[in-house]
């Protein structure tokens, strides 16, 4: 693992923190999400700043690079995110048309009072 | 007593208990707040002419609350109580907290189990432990009872969390506002065991909901300011 590579995800570990910590000041960010990028930021920052543990992991799992241990790292945890938006996104479409749905139901039922 | 208490009461699938709970606090000002049942409590409160609240998809418990919190606000209730729909908890401690909160200037009060008896040794307290050794490492104060759901909010609060996408009513919340300087007491109640239905808790979801909490208390003591 280059020397390049650790600072750039220290830089960008860190540019995570100082965001999330602003949106959460702001109450612009639900907890839950706020959690999984903190847990996310901090899994690559402890990467980057102790490399002997991906490496060891890499060793032992047979990767020729420490590298492709990282990036699989980041595309498992993304897709992660990824499958549980897009549950999530369901979910409020079906929230939302059983909210529409009510709304129609009950002006129908004024109307006919 | 002169000032005005809501009694909140949020309700999901609490048709065998609500009729109960509302007898058992008939005269005082409440709301219950039915957060999309899918059983018969709507019918129930509506067959009863109860004053209740609707909500037409599930909120969860954190949404629902915040509703009756809304409600409060807008009728201009000085204290807002946070009442189980399941019986659990009971009503004649209701007077004992409020005239505690007015005496003892608090923000919030906790109903809480363990003020003068000892926590028991179990596994389900041991969740309460984590949370209250937690707290105390943040905040140094004692919460002995940081999970009890039967809390008395004043309109200070009140007001806060009715808007706030964050503050449920829930461990993390007493700890950040014991940040903020709010004052938090604590009165001895007694609980009984709920009467009838499934609690929401079972143990992954325990868990679950422990892991959430921790983490809560952790982000809002470290990254939010007052």
């Amino acid at each position: 693992m280059s020397l390049t590579l650790r600072i750039m995800l220290i830089v960008a570990c860190f540019g995570t923190f100082i965001y999330i910590r602003r949106k959460i000041r702001q109450s612009k960010l639900k907890m839950d999400e706020a959690i999984f990028w903190i847990v996310f930021s901090l899994i690559l920052l402890i990467m980057s700043l102790f490399p002997q543990i991906p490496a060891w992991i890499a060793f032992k799992i047979g990767f020729v690079s420490t590298v492709n241990l990282i990036y699989l790292v980041i595309i498992f945890l993304l897709i992660i995110k990824l499958f549980t938006m897009s549950r999530k996104v369901s979910d409020l479409e079906e929230r939302l048309k059983q909210l529409v749905q009510n709304i129609a139901i009950k002006d129908n039922e004024n109307k006919n009072q | 007593m002169d000032k005005k208490v809501l009694i909140i009461i949020p309700a999901y699938n609490e048709a065998e208990n609500i009729e109960k709970v509302v007898k058992s606090i008939e005269g005082r000002d409440y709301v219950i707040i039915n957060d999309g049942s899918t059983d018969d409590t709507a019918n129930i409160c509506r067959q009863n002419h109860y004053n209740f609240i609707d909500l037409p998809v599930n909120l969860g418990l954190i949404g629902a609350f915040q509703t009756g919190l809304k409600y409060a606000l807008q009728n201009d209730y000085s204290y807002a109580l946070q009442f189980d729909g399941d019986g659990q908890h009971q009503p004649q401690f209701i007077d004992g907290m409020v005239s505690f909160a007015e005496e003892a200037g608090a923000d919030i009060v906790i109903g809480s189990r363990f003020v003068e008896q000892k926590k028991p040794f179990s596994a389900r307290m041991l969740g309460s432990r984590l949370l209250s050794g937690l707290i105390w490492l943040f905040t140094h104060k004692k919460i002995a009872d940081p999970t009890s759901g039967m809390r008395l909010y004043n309109k200070k609060i009140i007001a806060k969390m009715a808007s706030d996408i964050n503050l449920g009513p829930e461990p993390d919340t007493i700890s950040y506002f014991l940040k903020c300087k709010a004052s938090v007491k604590e009165f001895q109640v007694e609980m009984k065991e709920r009467q009838a239905g499934e609690s929401y808790l079972n143990f992954s979801g325990s868990i679950k909901y422990m892991w959430k909490m921790c983490c809560s208390i952790l982000v809002l003591q470290i990254m939010r300011g007052r």
